[in-house]
């Protein structure tokens, strides 16, 4: 029997696959897509050391450190359910069902698409769809296109298509409705936006910058935001407009825009009509969570993570014995804090494991303190507050469940 | 134009026809599925599950967000019946 079965071979995946088989363990990943790598496939953007991270050859450096430890990788397998019976997890797939002690669930987050009228025509896409098909697949996804919604994953990739040599024409906001909800207030795009900006030397946030920290003078920087835009690497960044319908007959042929005022309501009358043959809808992630759901793991909502997140601890395991998670699943947040994740939880499993009879707590505490050293160092956050979501998720651990599963694991030793 | 815009894309669901049954029904998220099959297609809901979310939220205020307000059910991927079936 397999010891464990990580589910999704993305950086917490397979950082966790590769900890785990250090440890002597035996492992299979599990992933859908037919390569390995999950988001970080289409990562690409230079860091402020001046060296580039290519998500491309990280995917291939985790996927080859794996394979040299016998981490048997298996693409093209989705997992549809899994059940405990017996104190065995049963890992259900497209390929059949496969047993194991332990499962590391990190299948990372999914996009919201804002709805905006049209989105359904050919040419519409989530943001992450337009880098996949370029990072990845290498198709161009048309000749000109218009970003709606303005977060960090929006800019980062539009830095990438930019780079592809993929003409963006402008960058705005959706309209306001109970879908956009923040993203559609230009008040608080700016201040979500404003927390990266030693990230971008760019003209905009140098002039957002000096209103971060004062509301009124944030207030009269958006009143005073130029309609042009402020351009970002030849793209304009219109933060007072807002998308009202993507039109076409038969595929997209622009996008119908108007005016706003500092609360994103729209000014009657400025409507106005862009060409576009394709458009980015950037709504922001949310955990993808769905299989810990059904193996019956409690959850709670935190925005600062991204929405509803399964209850775990900082070393990553559940309250479900056998049940680890790591990865965006747990909150979002960056690539090099997945991998950090997921070596937590591989230490955590070997840990558990009877298989490994080496003492590690010294080294699952260093995992643990890594995480938040990795946060700490890290310049983006998709979520600024997300420091604080880490905590309230932390206090109802302690709280709520640390008790119980220490009990349990006494009981275990004593027996 | 809102009123007629898709929100449930694999059920073709408008967001007139849910606006209209969350006010008439004053729903919880999975009546709101059950009568108007939105989430229920075959993406299994991945695409609008935020969406349904928060139109209910902005409809009937004070819905509690510690559970997961539409539940997920197995198979949470698109299978073939022979493949949850018993093989023969």
């Amino acid at each position: 029997m397999i010891d464990v079965i990580v589910i999704g071979a993305g950086p917490a995946g397979l950082s966790g696959a590769i900890e785990c088989a250090r440890y002597g363990l035996k492992v299979t990943v599990l992933d859908e897509f037919i390569k390995p790598g999950g988001r970080l496939l289409g990562q690409l953007h230079q860091e402020t050391s001046g060296n580039w991270w290519n998500g491309i050859k990280e995917s291939e450096e985790l996927h080859s450190k794996a394979t040299s430890l016998s981490v048997d990788v298996q693409c093209g397998v989705s997992v549809h359910n899994i059940e405990k019976v017996d104190g065995h997890w049963y890992v259900h797939t497209n390929k059949g069902t496969q047993l194991t002690s332990f499962v590391l669930i990190a299948t990372g987050a999914a996009e919201f698409p804002i709805p905006v009228p049209g989105w359904t025509l050919p040419g519409v896409m989530s943001i992450g769809a337009a880098q996949v098909m370029t990072n990845v697949h290498r198709v161009k996804v048309g000749k000109k296109g218009i970003i709606i919604g303005a977060n960090i994953l929006a800019f980062a990739i539009l830095t990438e298509l930019q780079l592809a040599g993929i003409h963006v024409d402008r960058v705005l906001l959706p309209e306001k409705s109970p879908f956009s909800q923040k993203a559609a207030i230009p008040q608080e795009v700016l201040k979500s936006l404003l927390h990266s900006a030693h990230l971008a030397p760019s003209r905009l946030l140098r002039f957002g910058s000096k209103f971060m920290n004062n509301e009124k003078l944030r207030r009269l920087g958006i009143r005073h935001y130029p309609k042009k835009g402020f351009k970002l690497n030849g793209t304009p960044f219109q933060l007072r407009k807002a998308a009202l319908e993507i039109v076409g007959v038969n595929d997209v042929e622009g996008v119908l825009v108007a005016d706003t005022d500092e609360e994103g309501n729209t000014i009657p009358g400025s409507e106005k009509f862009y060409e576009a043959d394709f458009v980015c809808i950037a709504g922001g992630l949310y955990p993808l969570a769905e299989l810990a759901a059904v193996a019956g793991c409690p959850f709670q909502f935190i925005p600062e993570l991204g929405g509803h997140v399964p209850v775990h601890s900082e070393k990553m395991e559940t309250p479900l014995e056998g049940l680890f998670v790591a990865g965006n699943i747990t909150g979002i947040e960056s690539a090099k804090i997945a991998m950090a994740q997921g070596t937590t939880a591989g230490i955590s499993i070997a840990n558990s494991s009877q298989k490994c009879s080496a003492n590690i707590d010294k080294e699952l505490q260093k995992a643990v303190h890594n995480v938040h050293n990795v946060r700490r160092g890290s310049l983006i956050h998709f979520n600024p507050d997300i420091e604080s979501g880490r905590k309230m998720l932390k206090d109802i651990w302690s709280s709520q469940y640390e008790i119980k599963s220490s009990k349990l694991n006494n009981l275990k030793k004593g027996s | 134009m809102f009123e007629k815009m898709i929100i449930c894309r694999c059920e073709e669901v408008t967001y007139g026809q849910l606006l209209l049954t969350v006010k008439r029904h004053q729903c919880t998220a999975r009546e709101l599925k059950l009568r108007t099959r939105a989430g229920m297609g075959f993406c299994g809901g991945r695409t609008c599950r935020v969406s349904l979310d928060r139109m209910i939220e902005s409809v009937i205020p004070n819905t509690p967000l510690c559970e997961i307000p539409l539940k997920y059910q197995p198979p949470v991927r698109p299978v073939s019946f022979g493949t949850v079936g018993e093989a023969k």
